[in-house]
């Protein structure tokens, strides 16, 4: 249990940026229709920050079908994530995986995989911090479609660097030898290349496969970069 | 009511997306595939942060989010601290816009 609090309180720094964005998304929902209570069953049903405000924008010109095949599409990154963590999950039952499988946000999962990589990594902790992420977003959401108008937009604020500067605190889990060092080089090169030549989330998607990969051939052609 | 369906279809596919892979791989993997998975995290990681430092409206540009994810990652490097990482880069980004940056 006490893994439980380890992973809701590791997400206490992560909650403003998501509660921020909540908002945000919450306002929007309004102005393209949405109820309080609609906006709210969507972050609760779908908890998927960008699929959202993607949807949101399509609402008003776009038909069920596009915005959900959109949300696929959107969301695809998700295998990866879900790929990597899978091999710590294989001991639990599989009603576990189904559960650890459904709030798992990029940052949750974030929190959780850093902490495996140290050793100090549990399904409790996953859950945790799954269940903080999932409580401030709908919060968010609710708050900003009942207050409505006034809300001015997070990044003004330089809130949409909370997320990096979060998922950089936890990359360095990861940085324990020269190999790890230049996949983070490889994939964040290949990321801002990516990010202007593809749309939507396929920069990270591509920049994760193939930075992987950079880890598997150095590993490979200089094995003495392993834990060096 | 046809906005609860279309919440649905989209909660459907995106749970989709996150359990797909984790029952996919829910066995004993090959170990070729399983040294691969070892550095998606790092990859991932460094996906999501170097764009949003570097290009945050799709472009390259070093701006106040570029700096900010420096200092950050100085913090990052020596603290290994997601909230001072967080702390330290938001102030930098509000210091240099104050200094009108």
């Amino acid at each position: 249990m006490k893994d439980l609090w380890r992973g809701l309180l590791a997400t206490l720094p992560l909650a403003p940026g998501v509660v921020a964005f909540g908002l945000l998304y919450g306002v929007m929902a309004r102005q393209v229709g949405f109820s309080p209570w609609e906006a709210w069953a969507m972050s609760l049903l779908v908890h998927a920050g960008s699929a959202q405000f993607t949807a949101i924008g399509m609402w008003a010109t776009d038909g069920a079908i596009p915005i959900i095949l959109t949300t696929l599409v959107v969301n695809l990154r998700h295998l990866l994530l879900g790929a990597s963590v899978a091999p710590y999950l294989r001991g639990l039952s599989p009603l576990w995986r189904a559960l650890l499988a459904l709030w798992m946000s990029d940052e949750s999962y974030a929190l959780a995989i850093a902490e495996y990589e140290r050793g100090q990594g549990s399904h409790l902790y996953f859950l945790g911090a799954n269940a903080g992420i999932y409580l401030a977003w709908p919060a968010g959401g609710l708050a900003g479609a009942l207050l409505g108008t006034a809300i001015p937009d997070p990044s003004q604020y330089g809130l949409d660097l909370v997320f990096p500067l979060g998922f950089l605190g936890l990359l360095t889990a990861f940085l324990k030898d020269r190999v790890g060092v230049a996949v983070a080089v490889a994939a964040g090169g290949l990321a801002l290349v990516g990010t202007s030549l593809l749309p939507g989330k396929w920069a990270i998607i591509v920049a994760g496969l193939m930075g992987s990969g950079v880890g598997l051939l150095l590993e490979e052609v200089k094995p003495t970069w392993k834990n060096s | 009511m046809e906005k609860l369906v279309i919440f649905a279809g989209m909660a459907l596919v995106t749970y989709f997306t996150r359990y797909a892979m984790i029952a996919a791989l829910g066995r004993e993997v090959d170990p070729l595939l399983r040294r691969w998975l070892r550095y998606v995290p790092p990859a991932v990681l460094a996906a999501l942060v170097v764009p949003a430092a570097l290009a945050p409206q799709g472009n390259l540009e070093i701006g106040l989010r570029a700096w900010a994810a420096l200092v950050g990652a100085v913090i990052a490097w020596r603290t290994r601290s997601v909230l001072w990482t967080i702390l330290g880069g938001l102030a930098t980004f509000w210091l240099l816009r104050m200094l009108g940056a």
